[in-house]
């Protein structure tokens, strides 16, 4: 039996260090909703415990000693007085917070627009201290600490913005603007997903937010405005110019060379993240020639058709050339 | 630990045909080479994008061949004999051996090309 | 003639009975045989068929639910094509809810209700027959939608943009609308059913304090279609209007807004939840009592309780909307309705308790599921205030957690006390029980499986696992959890298989040789029964007439209460009082028939296709559709018959017309349906108005003068008139002879005034300018006129109609419901003609938009 519950708590504990879970807070909002839900689960479970004791003691204690619950005061007792007693803090505990989930009162750190569209996520970090704009994509980049607010808006139809290690999600709808305040309590990468049905493959349609430390934060953003590093190996530069015939650029923008496309996602850096298919697969040159080459296959219902015009050199140059993007 | 999860998640793994090594014949045991370390890697990198890899759930690429019953393979991409040292270069550094090859060099160590190729040869 | 003595001192009709009385009504209820079996109206045979079909579609929603569970068992799976799982999801939510949950309860309660108030029938029998046709036809073409890959995926709730023509140009969303168009005329035409059944279609002395809480919770359920389907209808128009004709209702670059489909669709939704779980918890009240073997303890607290959670269900839909960015003081006020509504639900679930505890449960199958269901019930009870707390929310919404959160209210809610109800009630349509011993496996299987089944899911949705997802990665560590849940679902399956082979083994339909009183209950529907129900009405004094009422059961059968024969020679009903259920007249109700049979296959074939766009033969359906229906409705209104004696002295009138009429009562709760539909209309113009004000109405287009509204309204007015002239004229009409050529000119002077003044508006805004594609206002305003020619057209039918059975002789004086009915549609059009006016006129000026 020891070995059974051990086991039970092993199955449901890796989840809790996991990077896309409630249950292991990484940010002010996330810590709050924990800690409301263990209040919450911690009062259902004694209350559930004491319907079933109830009903095992109606239905099994002498009918003489458990007469007192069948009564009208036992029922105005247990379905009114107390249910009104406890819900009433329950929703006054609720109230007091719900102001302050997901705004800040502070000024933000960082100002981030974050778009939805089927099936990724289209991110800009808005122009700060005079510095330009910067376009990315399926990657949110943050500084540890500070309250970033993040503008939450729709392409085509609803999405919703959720990275539950760090806050409750928030819808993003066609024709407004919702704004959401994180703000991350420690460095680290945490996942995040569309939480509202959108289509074929809303499944896939997932993020990473990479949490550093303020100062890294600003660095990496510095190295982000840069334009695409310039090709020195001959596979690479081929694999840039192949990009620029192929006709790439009429739906993605790599800043430096002749594709501004705003169809797609951005690729100037697009070596530099973490996954390719909005969080589908891990990104390496194999995996960006499996997307070219494939991308209707993989990820069926996307936007960007497979391309099978290449060969295999061709192939390889171009994904490479993606892949040095950094 | 406890052997629960593992209980949960045998029906799963046995359906995915397993990682033992105990048949491999001699001719190819990779030396050094872990099977269950390189069927990590292999998860981790994403070969399943471009090839089909039975027991592997999601690895269903079109781009390259399928690994199906790759350990009976006599050549490794219609190029090179399947022999273990020419695999471990292979799964590493295929343009080397391929310069026409789509395949690129792939971000593995030398160690975790073995482990790969031991995985590789499971699947018979 | 003896003097009437009510309330009864002793025993209304000696017996023995006059020869040939009982053969007589046998002859006159039994059910038709070879093809015209199919005419059958009788609820005890629509109400069985009924409930096998929504049995039937509870399958193989379950069946679509094994496919899904078995693709995500493990990580990565990929059994089947993401557009596949889309449609699967879509179709299980769908039919789940709108073709198993809604009809089975409505089924459950057609069968139920004449049963457990000592009625012979419903007051609308071909009514019922023909929900039933048009539901099961429609239906189950809409389940083949997924054979040709056009079933709809865009989830059970079809939020727009997704489901409009952009994103969903096949007609995989219309399959959506057209299924749902059917579980809307179904289940309104079983609400009108209910409540004129329940109110009015009762066992003398069986009054609102007598009245078994089933029959309570079936009065509020039918109450709340009549409030909550209105919501759904006017947003399916929406959605349908958006995909066929691009008119912008939710498109917000042309001033729609896809908010307005949420606000609409869980004003609807939300109710729908407590429409399910009502009845389910009616027959928990009735089941309970009979297994304790003593009366339910709080029968008032408990009455209170269902009507209470009626009204609280209308103020919370906005509780699945927290997460979409609307003011938070609103947030606040649905998350306190939100907790509110536990209260309702923690009364019953203590009066349910107290009732255990007053005496010996019994353990047969059917209180092993009430005690499932009090288990699942109030975990999800629980994790539904969780839910109400809005940060909570926030992280749980749309995930596993949620999904958890539904299953185990609605499967422990509503699945649990229908199972419950089938191992108790079959002994009244079978000649045998189901068997105890394979209950017991179905009961325990269920019960495990449910909860291995859902109760990991809350952790995957805590864990971060969002609902409606194909598959995720192995690396999230979800996969163990998935593939318990996958393993519960089995075994809830493996349950159901054995449901199914106890019935095939156990269940022997009947209506004459039932297994009679197994469960030794207290209640009317265990009285000895026919096709007829029971052979006399008894004078019930108790609420449990069968434990208090001694030798009740003998005498009914015996014939010695009231109604003991067929008096008027027909099928007929007892209507009785609302309050006191004092018997007022005798109605005579139609038997079997082909219009309303064919009405219903062509109202179906209509629809569907209409569907896939063929758009002639569905004309030639939809015209066939009226004129089967207008056969069915030339039989109505019969003519009055002698006054009869139904015992004790009481002499009962055969007809009935005007406000204390079923029919008048039928004709207001349908007005109250299409009174809600307008306010949701409105709704809809006034929302779009709230969000876009620059756009209403759109630079460039200006308002009709003032003029156009005038003459329309006048139009409306005068004709109201004629039709008011008209009623008072036929008054003075005698019972014989062709009627009165004064009647049929105010007929038909009076309808070409409504379909004027419809028309003459549609010309001043067509004459402005404005153009229903172009812009959101446009959409709107041109909705209110669509929805109000709809209802010309029909009150122009409705007045030829009335003008035929005038010119035949078939209106007089006293045989008029038909001619009332028509007035009263008549002067409602009129009313909301009116009141459209007023919005898409006098509104825009109001706020400054005038000329």
């Amino acid at each position: 039996m020891r070995r059974l519950l051990a086991g039970s708590a092993v199955l449901v504990l890796p989840g809790c260090e996991g990077i896309q879970s409630a249950l292991a807070p990484k940010g002010a909002d996330a810590s709050l909703i924990a800690q409301v839900s263990w209040v919450v689960f911690i009062g259902a479970g004694l209350i559930f415990a004491l319907v079933l004791g109830l009903t095992l003691y109606a239905l099994l204690a002498p009918q003489a000693r458990s007469s007192w619950t069948a009564s009208h005061g036992f029922i105005i007792g247990g379905g009114i007085v107390f249910p009104v007693v406890t819900l009433t803090a329950l929703l006054v505990y609720g109230l007091s917070l719900t102001g302050s989930v997901g705004r800040s009162t502070e000024v933000p750190a960082v100002r981030i627009e974050v778009t939805g569209e089927q099936f990724w996520w289209r991110v800009r970090y808005q122009e700060h201290g005079g510095k330009a704009a910067v376009d990315a994509a399926n990657e949110l980049h943050i500084p540890v600490g500070q309250p970033v607010e993040l503008t939450l808006r729709s392409a085509d139809v609803i999405h919703s913005f959720w990275v539950p290690n760090l806050a409750g999600k928030l819808d993003m709808i066609p024709g407004q603007q919702n704004v959401l305040s994180i703000k991350a309590s420690a460095p680290g990468t945490y996942r995040g997903q569309c939480a509202e049905y959108c289509g074929i493959q809303h499944a896939q349609m997932a993020f990473y937010v990479v949490a550093h430390p303020p100062e890294a934060f600003e660095r990496w953003l510095a190295e982000r405005r840069e334009p695409a590093a310039e090709p020195l190996a001959d596979l690479v530069k081929r694999g840039r110019d192949l990009f620029v015939a192929v006709g790439c650029g009429a739906c993605h923008t790599v800043r430096g060379i002749d594709a501004s496309g705003k169809i797609g996602p951005d690729l100037t850096h697009v070596g530099s993240r973490r996954s390719i298919g909005a969080g589908m697969w891990p990104n390496n040159a194999g995996t960006l020639a499996a997307w070219i080459a494939s991308s209707q296959h993989l990820k069926p219902g996307n936007k960007m058709p497979s391309f099978n015009v290449l060969s295999g050199t061709e192939l390889r140059a171009v994904a490479t050339y993606l892949e040095s993007l950094k | 630990m406890t052997a629960w999860p593992a209980i949960v998640t045998l029906p799963v793994l046995l359906g995915l045909g397993g990682c033992g090594e105990a048949d491999t014949p001699i001719a190819q045991r990779v030396v050094g080479g872990d099977g269950t370390a390189g069927r990590a890697v292999v998860m981790r990198v994403g070969c399943g994008a471009c090839h089909e890899i039975p027991g592997i759930l999601g690895a269903h690429g079109i781009v390259g061949p399928s690994l199906r019953h790759f350990a009976r393979r006599s050549m490794i991409g219609g190029v090179v004999a399947n022999q273990p040292g020419m695999l471990v270069r292979w799964v590493r550094e295929a343009p080397a051996l391929a310069p026409d090859t789509a395949m690129p060099s792939m971000p593995i160590t030398e160690n975790e090309a073995r482990d790969v190729a031991a995985y590789l040869y499971t699947l018979r | 003639m003896r003097p009437a003595v009510y309330p009864p001192k002793e025993l209304p009709n000696v017996s023995p009975r006059p020869a040939g009385e009982l053969e007589a009504l046998e002859r006159i209820w039994r059910a038709p045989r070879g093809i015209h079996f199919l005419t059958v109206v009788n609820n005890n045979y629509i109400g069985v068929f009924y409930i096998a079909t929504a049995l039937l579609f509870f399958i193989l929603a379950g069946i679509l639910a094994m496919i899904m569970r078995t693709q995500l068992a493990v990580p990565n799976n990929n059994l089947i094509s993401p557009s596949l799982y889309n449609q699967l999801f879509t179709m299980h939510g769908t039919i789940m809810m709108f073709l198993f949950a809604v009809p089975a309860v409505e089924a459950a309660s057609v069968y139920l209700l004449p049963n457990m108030q000592a009625a012979r029938d419903l007051p609308f029998p071909r009514l019922s027959a023909f929900a039933f046709w048009a539901y099961l036809i429609g239906g189950t073409v809409f389940f083949c939608s997924l054979f040709v890959g056009l079933a709809p995926d865009g989830g059970w709730f079809m939020y727009p943009p997704l489901t409009s023509f952009k994103f969903s140009p096949a007609d995989n969303a219309d399959f959506w609308l057209l299924g749902i168009g059917f579980i809307e005329i179904s289940a309104i035409a079983g609400a009108i059913e209910i409540i004129v059944g329940v109110l009015r279609t009762r066992a003398p002395g069986q009054g609102l304090d007598k009245l078994p809480v089933y029959s309570w919770a079936m009065l509020v359920f039918a109450g709340m279609i009549i409030f909550a389907f209105p919501a759904i209808i006017i947003a399916t128009y929406l959605l349908e209007l958006e995909r066929a004709f691009q008119w912008p209702f939710f498109i917000s670059e042309q001033g729609g807004n896809p908010l307005l489909w949420q606000h609409l669709f869980w004003f609807f939704g939300h109710p729908e939840v407590y429409i399910i779980f009502l009845p389910a918890a009616g027959m928990v009240s009735m089941i309970l009592p009979a297994m304790v073997q003593a009366p339910l303890v709080g029968y008032r607290l408990v009455v209170l309780a269902v009507v209470g959670t009626g009204f609280l269900s209308f103020g919370l839909w906005v509780h699945h909307m927290f997460a979409t960015g609307i003011p938070r003081l609103s947030l606040s006020f649905f998350s306190a309705a939100s907790m509110a509504v536990a209260i309702p639900s923690g009364i019953q679930v203590f009066a349910w308790i107290a009732t255990i505890a007053s005496g010996k449960l019994r353990l047969h199958t059917p209180a092993l599921f009430i005690l499932g269901f009090l288990f699942i019930f109030t975990l999800g009870g629980l994790t539904g205030v969780m839910v109400a707390l809005v940060p909570f929310d926030f992280q749980v919404h749309d995930t596993y957690f949620v999904v958890a959160h539904f299953h185990y209210v609605l499967i422990g809610g509503m699945v649990f006390p229908l199972f419950a109800a089938f191992y108790y009630w079959i002994p009244t349509a079978s000649k045998r029980p189901l068997s105890e011993r394979l209950g017991r496996w179905v009961f325990w299987l269920m019960f495990l499986g449910v909860n291995v089944t859902f109760f990991p899911m809350h952790i995957t949705g805590l864990m971060g696992m969002p609902r409606r997802v194909y598959t995720y990665p192995e690396f999230l560590n979800w996969g163990s959890l998935n593939l318990i849940s996958t393993v519960g679902a089995y075994m809830v399956a493996a349950g159901v298989l054995i449901f199914l082979i106890d019935l095939v083994r156990n269940f022997r339909f009947t209506s004459t040789d039932d297994a009679g009183n197994v469960w030794n209950s207290g209640t009317l529907e265990w009285l000895p029964a026919g096709t007829y129900q029971t052979r006399s009405m008894p004078y019930v004094t108790s609420r449990e007439p069968l434990w208090d009422q001694k030798g009740l059961a003998e005498d009914v059968e015996a014939g010695r209460w009231y109604l003991p024969g067929a008096q008027t020679g027909g099928r007929e009903a007892l209507v009785t009082s609302p309050i006191e259920a004092r018997p007022q007249y005798i109605l005579q109700i139609p038997g079997p028939g082909w219009p309303h049979v064919l009405g219903a296959v062509f109202t179906a074939a209509f629809f569907l296709l209409l569907t896939v766009k063929l758009v002639i033969p569905a004309l030639v359906c939809g015209v066939l559709a009226v004129v089967f229906v207008l056969l069915w409705m030339w039989d109505t209104d019969p003519e009055p018959k002698p006054d009869v004696e139904i015992g004790g002295g009481l002499t009962l009138p055969t007809y009935m017309s005007g406000p204390s009429s079923h029919s008048w009562w039928a004709m207001v709760v349908l007005m109250l349906v299409a009174g809600t539909s307008f306010a949701c209309l409105v709704f809809s113009y006034l929302f779009l108005w709230t969000t876009r004000p620059e756009q209403f109405p759109p630079p460039g287009i200006t308002v009709p003068e003032l003029g156009w509204p005038a003459i329309c309204a006048l139009m409306y007015v005068a004709s109201a008139g004629l039709v008011v002239i008209a009623g008072r004229q036929l008054r003075t009409v005698p019972r014989s002879g062709v009627g009165s050529w004064r009647l049929q000119l105010l007929l038909l002077s009076g309808a070409p005034l409504l379909v004027c003044a419809g028309l003459v508006d549609l010309y001043s805004q067509w004459g402005a300018g404005l153009r229903p594609a172009a812009s959101s206002y446009g959409a709107t305003v041109y909705a209110v006129m669509a929805f109000q020619i709809f209802f010309i057209a029909t009150v122009t039918i409705m007045a030829l109609f009335t003008l035929a059975k005038s010119l035949v002789g078939r209106i007089n004086g006293i045989r008029r419901a038909t001619f009332d009915n028509t007035m009263l549609f008549w002067l409602y059009t009129a009313g909301q003609g009116i009141v459209g006016l007023a919005l898409t006129h006098l509104f825009p000026r109001l706020i400054g938009a005038g000329p």
